[in-house]
């Protein structure tokens, strides 16, 4: 039986007057992606911190391996490799003093450099981090992901910057991962990233949780909330989603043309 | 710490040490500029007595007004500017996402300062013997204590500029517009008693002037004791800089 990686409680949390996370619950299995949906400001990047250590909960628990992130942060980051929505360096460091850098955080840290051949990076292992460009920064990011041999990933934005080539062998490689029963919690907005990679998948509109099941069971539930003259013909993961996710105002012509 | 992680530890503070050179600023405010100043100064005024007949001569008194512009360096500029800029780059926060956490890194970071400052300070004294013939006659433990304690007070007030700067540019600023000034008033690049009056009395307003007349006298020879006022406003300036700064960080988000 698949241990339980993470679990998270009834989580809430609170900046101020907003609340950005509101009853929370979730579980990710090892050798699962679990993927965390939603519009932009729905608080999964908030969940995910909580997850993270990151951020303590107003109320709610979350054990990561039967830990709190937030008190056992130390021993936690030994196990879980992370890559943040956004993250910078330091400017002038080069991308192989940052990997050496990182390596030395691990007691058995990845082979950084065979990391930085599969990421398409080793031509850029002298240039300065300031001087890659966006996805090449992200490749690197989501290298540093993998330096301690996690057996829980946390990518949030994985493929964000990629192009399509890049992002399928992304895919790829974490489908690797994971068959080798790393857990994998992935925030994305590219419902067919999720559709490609998650097992299951956790829908939250703001800060509340309206689902968590299997892809199988999030089409089912999301089918149900749309009016039948509305549903897709294809029913793809992204057309079913863009149905239910609440409605952005469109820029309009109006004041530009 | 193990031998592991004094390992890891050195490694980081090799990487910063690097960045810095990089980042030019700090390696040249506090290794060329102040030797730049002692060459300047003293190829006007030589080694000359300070006053006729006077026993203080010109260089034995400017070195440690230079050594203080060199602990402003690493104190007031160099290690808030990197405080600040990581923390709103959110790099510290990448950091606290692995198993060392962002309190390695900053430790790195103050561990670099110091020893730029440490650096800088060897540099001036050796370059004033070997130009100038620098005379020093005070005995090494007060010059120590003297130093470890100015050090602290200058990273005292850049740790505070970090903490109560809600931005980069603001910490920027207040660590430009604090360190430029103390560092002509102060008596650090021209000395004190050269000045008129009035700028005298404000000079006496400014942290920096106390570490100045600190490591002057105790330089020429005065003990300790014969600096209590300046030991008294430097050890204030820690406990109150560092303990409103570390208020204003736990009472503010700065993940």
């Amino acid at each position: 039986m698949s241990q339980i990686i993470v679990q998270a409680e009834h989580l809430h949390l609170s900046y101020k007057n907003v609340r950005a996370v509101q009853d929370v619950s979730f579980s990710l299995k090892e050798g699962e992606v679990l993927a965390v949906v939603g519009a932009n400001g729905s608080g999964k990047t908030s969940t995910i911190e909580c997850v993270e250590g990151l951020r303590k909960p107003d109320s709610g628990s979350v054990q990561v391996f039967g830990q709190d992130p937030w008190s056992h942060r130390r021993e936690v980051y030994r196990k879980i490799g992370i890559q943040l929505q956004e993250t910078e360096y330091p400017a002038k460091i080069r991308v192989e003093e940052l990997c050496r850098l990182y390596a030395g955080f691990y007691e058995r840290p990845a082979d950084w450099e065979g990391l930085l051949s599969q990421m398409d990076l080793e031509e850029k292992r002298k240039r300065t981090v300031s001087k890659l460009s966006g996805g090449e920064k992200q490749r690197l990011s989501v290298l540093l992901a993998l330096m301690g041999r996690p057996r829980l990933l946390i990518l949030d934005e994985l493929t964000t910057g990629l192009d399509p080539e890049v992002r399928q062998n992304m895919w790829e490689t974490f489908r690797a991962i994971r068959d080798n029963g790393v857990a994998i919690l992935l925030v994305s907005h590219y419902l067919d990233e999720v559709e490609a990679l998650a097992d299951r998948m956790l829908y939250l509109e703001q800060g509340k949780q309206l689902f968590f099941g299997s892809q199988a069971e999030f089409r089912k539930w999301a089918k149900a909330r749309i009016a039948p003259e509305d549903l897709p013909g294809d029913c793809s993961l992204e057309k079913l989603y863009l149905q239910i996710v609440p409605k952005t105002t469109g820029i309009t012509m109006e004041g530009i043309l | 710490m193990n031998t592991m992680d004094m390992k890891r530890f050195l490694f980081t503070c090799k990487i910063e040490f690097v960045l810095m050179v990089r980042n030019f600023f700090g390696f040249f405010f506090g290794l060329i500029f102040p030797l730049m100043m002692l060459v300047l100064f003293g190829s006007i005024f030589g080694n000359q007595p300070f006053s006729p007949g006077s026993d203080l001569r010109m260089m034995d008194l400017s070195i440690p007004g230079y050594a203080v512009m060199v602990m402003g360096v690493a104190g007031l500029m160099s290690f808030p500017l990197t405080l600040a800029e990581c923390k709103e780059k959110k790099i510290y926060k990448r950091f606290d996402a692995t198993p060392v956490g962002k309190a390695h890194i900053i430790l790195a970071q103050i561990t670099v300062n110091l020893l730029l400052t440490v650096l800088g300070i060897a540099i001036l004294l050796a370059a004033g013997k070997l130009l100038y013939q620098l005379q020093i006659q005070g005995d090494i433990l007060s010059i120590a204590v003297s130093a470890l304690l100015s050090i602290a007070a200058m990273f005292a007030m850049g740790f505070l500029f970090t903490a109560v700067g809600k931005d980069a540019k603001l910490t920027h600023l207040l660590c430009y517009l604090f360190y430029f000034v103390m560092l002509f008033l102060s008596g650090a690049t021209v000395p004190a008693m050269l000045f008129p009056e009035q700028i005298r009395k404000l000079s006496q307003l400014l942290p920096m002037t106390h570490a100045v007349d600190l490591m002057q006298g105790v330089f020429v020879g005065n003990s300790l004791s014969m600096h209590g006022k300046e030991l008294l406003i430097l050890g204030g300036i820690c406990l109150v800089f560092y303990g409103v700064g570390a208020l204003c960080y736990t009472k503010r988000d700065w993940t």
